[in-house]
């Protein structure tokens, strides 16, 4: 326990030094402050940058599209992934396409959905969708197999009906890999998002901090940085957190 | 029939569609041209995109020596150190969450939109997941071999070079591929993003435009760079399996969780 | 390959390799509390003997053995090989054989069993041929070009053998060396190490937890007790050699058996 908690306090730490040598850095002028505005400055500028309408609405904005794509995405992705599972042929005929699929990078197809959708909430949603679905359909199918035959053998053995073997048997053994499924999707559902609103949109904190740097604003540009890493690791270790507490399911 | 031969079928099936369905005009040649107009499209343009692959493959090739480079050194650092890899794992997978695509504004900011923005982007988006895949094939190499050695009088560079380095090729392999797809994605949105030059670019010039066909022969040829790519690593890795038993099975990658290292959109 | 348990019962005359163990001890200091893994251990070993530890987990065995390779350091005590202490692993004096996992996979056999030459610098041809011969003193002539995972568990350990004596050091320390094979692959590769043993005069240390192993193998059987780990009991087997599989259900050996388990029982 001792040794996590230093360990715990040499992280807090490392993060410190960090912002401290970035604040130092800049306020020293060893880096031109305008390429690199100080920690504080940009803090500052972040706290701003919460109390504007506009970043709000894009942030609003965002939230939406990923909140959409990932509702689209996961339901969609573990149906598809359940069916391959389950089914020895299709899953011989689908998984080395979908292996592929899930190899090439999906960003090259971001024009596409432009051609396709125009510029807007389709498009951002359709993309974040694209980006997600392929991770989560592996992921269910590496869930699914999972599930130990000998446990199914069990139920089975002691007359389990399917609902019972469902929810008794390959719930509890494939939720520990669905969790983290989830988590890695989400991961790459936004990037998907954030890069559909920075190639080619009009609202949304992509496009803000595309615009940011296009027009030098570098105070506004770090705080938009630091604002959606923030909330991208608060939301991977909220996920990350839960996976813990569901740990003693794995083994 | 044999599941091998569907699937032949249906990527055949695939591609006669993508010729048949824009030609009959049931998909709009805007949203998707067919496959011989794409390929008509690279085919005349041949010199621009040879080009502007030459570019790309420029910054690729230097982002992937900073990717890999630096991802496989300090991996093997943190790595084979129980500290450092306590303290500063959980926060580099923590940092794998965030949308690195968000940080290239600032390099174009410091460093312009030549290759010198790209490169540094892309060396960045590739060195994480090199650098924890190193890390985990290192951390799991069988300490019984380690004590074998030194049983032996193997001295620590002796044990470093005829032990270490050989039992932890195997993840380094997978650790460059998944790293080196990134650093391809990693130009080429760049490019798609901000700059003057380049496949991406060469993309996103033809669509603001809406010249489907072209837009498309780019994103194949992006395709083909990355399959070469993968395929090539793959087969190395293949030549290198016998080595995979030099460490316990899956343990350690399963901490970075192996679908969080693919490349990502 | 051939189990030839009956060869020579005449050893050549026993050469150097004689292991004093004095007073050691060993302390693990962890963050809350200090655990005594070895206590006041003192050992005497002849030249070309056959000694086994056996003793529950945790009774600090593999501990000692660690140390009379030079792999660890003692916190007390003394440990001498051929009169001289051991600081660090030293193969002239030294071979350790470990279990399953320790053979190089990406290396062949005999790669495997030139490894410690390799290390030293010996040229190819002399390392080659030293590992031929190594190879076939364990029965594994002809499977030199063979990577570990086409071997048999057995194999596999005949190589770890040929390894730890391919520099023909005179004592040769085996760490539960037979733990991961089945019982018939166990029993034949007790009576390989036997022959083997024979034929080279070696001083061997054997770690194992099979208390039949013990018996069947040993000259004499060090019995261990955990937390502190000390030795309760030193007992002379005197079945004489060679052994033979009859000697198990024979009453000496039960009685040799029975008061080992004696002992573990009380200290479990």
């Amino acid at each position: 326990m001792q040794a996590t908690l230093t360990i715990k306090l040499a992280r807090v730490a490392i993060v410190i030094a960090i912002f401290a040598l970035w604040e130092m850095l800049s306020r020293t002028g060893v880096v031109n402050p305008r390429l690199l505005p100080s920690a504080s400055d940009t803090l500052a500028t972040l706290g701003d940058l919460l109390q504007r309408s506009s970043v709000r609405t894009d942030l609003l904005v965002t939230a939406t599209e990923v909140l959409a794509a990932f509702a689209l995405a996961v339901p969609m992705g573990a149906l598809i992934g359940f069916l391959i599972a389950e089914n020895r042929y299709f899953a011989d005929v689908a998984k080395p396409l979908l292996f592929f699929a899930f190899s090439i990078p999906k960003s090259i197809f971001l024009p596409m959905f432009i051609l396709v959708f125009g510029v807007g909430f389709a498009q951002k949603v359709g993309f974040g969708f694209f980006s997600t679905i392929f991770i989560v359909i592996m992921s269910t199918t590496t869930a699914v197999e999972s599930v130990k035959v000998e446990h199914l053998t069990v139920a089975r053995s002691y007359g389990a009906t399917r609902a019972q073997t469902a929810f008794r048997v390959y719930l509890p053994s494939m939720l520990p890999v669905l969790l983290e499924a989830l988590r890695i999707s989400m991961i790459f559902n936004l990037t998907g998002v954030i890069l559909a609103e920075m190639y080619a949109s009009r609202d949304g904190i992509g496009h803000q901090i595309a615009t940011w740097g296009e027009n030098f604003q570098m105070k506004q540009l770090l705080a938009g940085v630091v604002m959606v890493a923030a909330i991208a690791m608060t939301f991977n270790e909220l996920i990350r957190w839960v996976e813990t507490r569901c740990s003693h399911w794995r083994t | 029939m044999s599941a091998k031969t569907l699937r032949h079928l249906i990527v055949i099936g695939l591609l006669v569609l993508w010729e048949l369905l824009p030609r009959t005009g049931v998909i709009p040649e805007l949203f998707l041209p067919s496959l011989s107009s794409t390929l008509l499209a690279g085919w005349n343009e041949a010199a621009e995109y040879g080009h502007a692959l030459a570019v790309t493959l420029y910054e690729v090739a230097v982002s992937m020596a900073f990717a890999c480079g630096g991802g496989i050194l300090l991996g093997a650092i943190v790595g084979s150190l129980p500290r450092p890899r306590l303290l500063i794992m959980p926060m580099v997978s923590s940092l794998y969450a965030v949308p690195l695509v968000i940080l290239y504004p600032v390099f174009t900011v410091w460093l312009g939109i030549g290759s010198e923005s790209k490169i540094a982007f892309a060396s960045i988006y590739g060195f994480l997941p090199t650098m924890l895949a190193t890390a985990a094939g290192i951390q799991t190499i069988d300490p019984q071999l380690l004590l074998a050695a030194r049983s032996m009088g193997a001295t620590l560079s002796q044990r470093l070079v005829r032990v270490i380095i050989p039992a932890a090729i195997p993840t380094v392999l997978s650790g460059l591929r998944i790293g080196g797809a990134l650093v391809i994605v990693g130009v080429v949105v760049s490019e798609m993003l901000i700059s003057s030059a380049g496949i991406g670019y060469l993309i996103s010039r033809y669509r603001t435009i809406l010249d489907s066909p072209h837009v498309f022969a780019g994103v194949l040829l992006v395709l083909f760079m990355a399959i070469a790519f993968n395929t090539a690593i793959r087969w190395v890795e293949r030549k290198a399996a016998i080595w995979q038993t030099g460490t316990r099975a899956g343990q350690g990658a399963d901490e970075v969780g192996s679908g969080a290292m693919q490349p990502a959109t | 390959m051939q189990p030839l348990a009956n060869v020579t019962p005449l050893k050549p005359p026993p050469r150097a390799g004689a292991i004093e163990v004095r007073n050691v001890g060993q302390v693990f200091r962890t963050r809350s509390q200090d655990v005594v893994a070895l206590e006041d251990v003192s050992l005497d070993i002849k030249p070309g003997r056959f000694v086994v530890l056996v003793g529950p987990s945790g009774c600090g065995k593999s501990t000692l053995l660690m140390m009379m390779a030079g792999l660890r350091a003692q916190t007390a005590g003394t440990i001498t090989i051929n009169g001289a202490p051991i600081p660090q692993p030293d193969p002239d004096r030294v071979g350790v054989v470990f279990q399953e996992a320790s053979l190089f996979p990406w290396l062949t056999a005999e790669d495997n069993v030139e490894f410690p030459l390799a290390l030293r610098g010996v040229a190819k041809p002399e390392r080659r041929a030293k590992a031929q011969d190594a190879l076939k003193l364990v029965g594994l002539e002809g499977f030199g070009k063979r990577h570990p995972h086409e071997l048999s568990g057995g194999m596999k350990q005949r190589v770890s053998i040929a390894r730890g004596l391919v520099q023909d050091p005179p004592v040769l320390l085996m760490d539960e060396p037979f733990a991961a094979l089945d019982e018939q692959t166990r029993m034949t590769m007790g009576d390989e190490l036997l022959r083997i043993w024979a034929a080279t005069g070696k001083t061997v240390v054997f770690v194992t937890h099979s208390l039949t192993e013990a018996v069947y193998l040993a000259d004499e059987v060090i019995v261990m007790s955990p937390r502190p780990g000390r030795i309760v009991d030193q007992l002379q087997v005197s079945l004489p050699r060679p052994r033979t599989y009859e000697m198990l259900s024979g009453d000496a050996f039960g009685a040799l058996r029975d008061r080992i388990w004696r002992h573990i029982r009380k200290s479990a």
